[in-house]
């Protein structure tokens, strides 16, 4: 987009000469009135004020230091007491991408299959299937037993004894079992009502759709339990545990929150209509 | 015409056939927002018309109106065969095929993610690559502007490019600046997030990628309406343009302060230090310039037309303008949305008060003003007037044109105020449905109604406007020949070199970029901060 080909004579040269020279001035001009007022000026007032030194407001100002010049303090000095250890890098998602299911297998069938079953369909009513279950949410959950985020005697021993890559590769054998979804053919005629929570949630009560998290490809945290196909009891259960603050490690209380609202009629409903359509 | 109508008409009626179905669909969400619409509808369906409306008129309607309107000024200005017509075609074609690729997905349901993409949301890597295509296209179309353009500067050595042309080229330029931003975060972040190559995406560098196209994108929506009040408005008025040189530095500040401003979509964002948000929001402060001076020149041109028929006295000179002219009646609406928009955009642009309508409605009834308020209104005032040049026919009767254009400047204002009303209150954008039994969200219920109203007189002036231009296609009454063009009241003789040409300006656009995004980029990549999952929609 050059004038190379055009042959200016030299007063047109000298009669744009100042056209360039004051744009170039004016825009530079503008920047550096926005830089000096905006990166110098006003941090170092603001920081007085706040009772920071110019050169911590400026880096603060930049976004070099964390916090905001015009506040003493960094906000997130608060001490923080998180609900679960796991914490979803790429790291660990990488671990959990490589993990090998047929180790995996082989350590289900050690330690895990006389409660949940070799392909983890489970035997009792109050342990879980883990079959097709999400490999994330598996994952979490030993972590969290192991940890003592989720308190259960038996599963916290079991889990205490497995390394990181045990829990990914079991993790990985379990979830990849056919995938469980509600197969209409079978599904139990469920009530309107609850349909309607499960689809539409009830704003009044600040409840979400289940769906909204609990359906896959909705697009809800990492860690979401698969819920087609659960055993009823494990799930009137846990919902039981969640409301009554028992079963704490889901973050920032999603399910707590949850599960306080809804009504023990609704709780069965929404257990019978999960359970519905095993195989 | 040099035999660009079938190429021109190809790329503007793939733009209305989008438009139209987008406004149904704009008029259904209206609907299932307001209280009679409550049980319509599932917010799963809600989010995947909201992507298909969005990405239907922010990225098919402006991009293929831009192209083709582009190729008609590059023939028409500058009176010389368009180059590389065959590139022009494969262009178009690619465009078309980016479209179906990316609407594919979004009809399926597997790329709700709205149009400004939303990561670490991800939806079908197809929805990306089918926009990717789409510009791609586009920067084939901005590479033939600039070389239309050189090439009638190499036959025309030192006369000044014509106007009209000297805006699309700087639109086409800014275009390629612009398109950076969005190009890098969808290649290097969202696709390959979308493929499953990778499970965490920055979420920051993104929205900051994102911001570097978001503010530029709507100045090219924009100076296609721009170059219609510089270069037809005086003329179908009856007048002359008032000044030459004030649309050449207009469409040159466009250029150099639409790119370096975006971070003002992003002061509520935590990942930017307030300086560098400062700096963005003074050089906004700038990029209301050219429209002041707009606002200034085209009233000059109006008052010397409306003098030039015996207007008389400090405002004699407006009633006698010839309102029935659709170009004159368009402006004029044109101008009152932009007050109104204008005033606004001054809200959002100051921190605190930004701070104040971020993410409500406040926001969506903004741009609706502006933008398809505005900006479109000319876009249809454009359509009126090169139809007949497009298809060699007459418009029948003047009157369905003038009550189209009335009808979705009162539709427009109708369903934007009060909804600019209910940002105010708080209403939540991109919300599928309100829980009206809340007390408090009772009292929005019959606002949202009236902007229901609105959205339905819109929806039937935009159906009335595919109308008349349909029957230019078969009418019989012959178009007869006339100018286009206004002429200066000094037509230039010869510009500056730096007011016929975009080299000086391409340089200040790097500096202003290097420094306004140089530490915000940069900090992503010194000191990574902490990624996001990628939540795939499938
Ligand atoms: C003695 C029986 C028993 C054994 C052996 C056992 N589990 Fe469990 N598991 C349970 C019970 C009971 C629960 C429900 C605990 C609760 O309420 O918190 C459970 C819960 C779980 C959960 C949580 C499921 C969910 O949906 O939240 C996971 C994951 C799990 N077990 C995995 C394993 C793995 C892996 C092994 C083998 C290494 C294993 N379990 C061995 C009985 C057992
Ligand atoms: C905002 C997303 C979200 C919504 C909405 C949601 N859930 Fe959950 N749910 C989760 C997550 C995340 C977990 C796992 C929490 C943890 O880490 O322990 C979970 C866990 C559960 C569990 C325990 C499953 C197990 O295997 O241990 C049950 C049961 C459950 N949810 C039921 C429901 C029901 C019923 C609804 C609707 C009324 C619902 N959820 C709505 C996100 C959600
Ligand atoms: C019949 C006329 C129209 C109606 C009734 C309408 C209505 C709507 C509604 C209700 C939304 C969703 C807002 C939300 O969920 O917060 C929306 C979004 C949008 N509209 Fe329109 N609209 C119309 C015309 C237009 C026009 C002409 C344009 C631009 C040319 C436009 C551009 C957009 C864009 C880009 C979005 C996406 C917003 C987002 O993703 O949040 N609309 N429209
Ligand atoms: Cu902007």
């Amino acid at each position: 987009m050059s004038d190379s080909h055009e042959t200016p004579s030299i007063d047109r040269r000298l009669l744009d000469q100042p056209w360039r020279f004051w744009s170039t001035v004016a825009v530079a001009g503008t920047l550096l009135g926005g830089i000096i007022l905006g990166a110098l000026i006003i941090p170092v007032v603001q920081g007085r004020s706040a009772g920071l030194d110019a050169y911590t407001a400026i880096c603060r100002a930049l976004g070099i230091l964390p916090g905001s010049p015009a506040q003493p303090q960094p906000s997130d000095r608060v001490q923080r007491t998180p609900v679960s250890q796991v914490v979803w890098t790429s790291e660990l998602l990488h671990i959990l991408a490589r993990a090998d299911p047929a180790r995996g297998r082989t350590k289900a069938l050690e330690s895990c299959a006389a409660c949940h079953g070799e392909t983890g369909i489970a035997v009792a009513p109050d342990v879980p299937h883990l079959a097709g279950q999400s490999g994330p949410a598996i994952y979490k959950q030993l972590s969290d037993y192991r940890t003592g985020s989720r308190a259960h005697d038996l599963m916290a021993g079991i889990a205490r004894a497995l390394d990181e890559t045990a829990l990914a590769d079991i993790a990985a054998y379990y979830a990849g079992r056919p995938m469980r979804n509600p197969n209409p053919a079978t599904l139990a005629p469920a009530p309107a009502e609850i349909i309607t929570l499960v689809e539409l949630g009830d704003p009044r009560r600040g409840i979400p759709p289940c769906a909204s998290c609990h359906r896959a490809g909705s697009g809800g945290p990492i860690e979401t339990p698969v819920l087609a196909e659960q055993r009823d009891e494990y799930f009137i259960q846990q919902i039981n545990l969640y409301a009554s603050g028992q079963r704490r490690n889901d973050l920032y209380a999603r399910m707590r929150t949850i599960a306080a609202q809804l009504t023990p009629s609704e709780i069965a409903g929404l257990a019978a209509y999960y359970r519905a359509g095993f195989r | 015409m040099h035999s660009v109508k079938r190429l021109c008409l190809a790329h503007f009626w793939v733009a209305f056939a989008f438009f139209a179905a987008a406004c149904a669909i704009g008029t259904w969400q209206m609907w299932v927002r307001s209280p009679l619409g409550a049980s319509v509808g599932t917010p799963g369906q809600y989010y995947m018309l909201v992507t298909a409306h969005g990405v239907a008129l922010a990225f098919v309607l402006t991009t293929f109106f831009i192209m083709g309107f582009g190729y008609f000024v590059a023939t028409t200005a500058l009176d010389r065969q368009l180059p590389g017509k065959a590139w022009a075609w494969g262009a178009y074609w690619l465009a078309v095929v980016g479209v179906v690729v990316a609407f594919a997905p979004i009809m399926n349901g597997q790329a709700s993610v709205l149009y400004t993409f939303y990561p670490p949301l991800t939806g079908s890597a197809w929805f990306y690559i089918g926009l990717v295509l789409l510009v791609v296209a586009s920067w084939i179309w901005a590479v033939l502007m600039m070389v239309a353009m050189t090439a009638w500067k190499r036959e025309n050595p030192g006369r000044p490019v014509p106007l009209a042309m000297f805006a699309t080229v700087a639109n086409a330029v800014m275009w390629l600046w612009t398109t950076v931003g969005v190009a890098v975060q969808l290649l290097f972040q969202v696709i390959p997030a979308a493929l499953g190559l990778v499970h965490t995406i920055d979420v920051g560098l993104s929205r900051t990628l994102f911001s570097w196209t978001l503010h530029a994108i709507v100045y090219f929506w924009l100076i296609p309406a721009y170059i219609a009040f510089y270069t037809m408005v005086p003329r179908a008025a009856g007048g002359r343009l008032y000044s030459d040189t004030m649309g050449r530095l207009t469409f040159i500040l466009f250029l150099v302060y639409s790119l370096p401003v975006g971070l003002h979509h992003l002061l509520m964002d935590p990942e930017h230090g307030n300086a560098t948000k400062f700096i963005q929001v003074v050089l906004t402060a700038f990029v209301s310039v050219p429209t002041l001076l707009t606002i200034f020149t085209i009233t000059a041109s109006l008052e010397i037309a409306g003098r030039l028929r015996g207007g008389r006295g400090p405002f004699g000179w407006i009633a006698t303008l010839p309102w029935d002219r659709p170009m004159v009646l368009a402006t004029g609406l044109s101008f009152v949305m932009l007050g109104f928009g204008g005033f606004g955009g001054l809200i959002n642009m100051g921190y605190g008060m930004n701070a104040m309508v971020h993410n409500t409605s406040w926001v969506t009834a903004h741009f609706h003003l502006i933008f398809g308020g505005s900006v479109v209104i000319m876009y249809f005032a454009i359509c009126y007037e090169i139809w007949p040049r497009l298809t060699g026919r007459e418009h029948p009767t003047l009157s369905l044109l003038r009550l189209q254009l009335w009808s979705w400047f009162v539709g427009m204002m109708v369903m934007t105020l009060p909804w600019h009303w209910l940002g105010l209150q708080g209403q939540w954008r991109r919300v599928a449905n309100f829980n009206y039994a809340d007390p408090i969200i009772a009292g929005w219920g019959p606002w949202v109604i009236v902007s229901l109203i609105g959205g339905i007189i819109l929806l039937a002036s935009a159906l009335l406007f595919l109308r008349n231009l349909a029957v230019l296609h078969r009418g019989a009454v012959l178009a007869v020949a006339r100018p286009l063009y206004a002429i200066a009241v000094h037509p230039p003789q010869r510009v500056p070199a730096v007011l016929n040409s975009f080299g000086l300006w391409n340089v200040l656009v790097l500096v202003l970029m290097l420094v306004a995004y140089g530490l915000p980029i940069a900090q992503f990549l010194i000191e990574p901060s902490p990624s996001a999952i990628v939540h795939r929609m499938r």
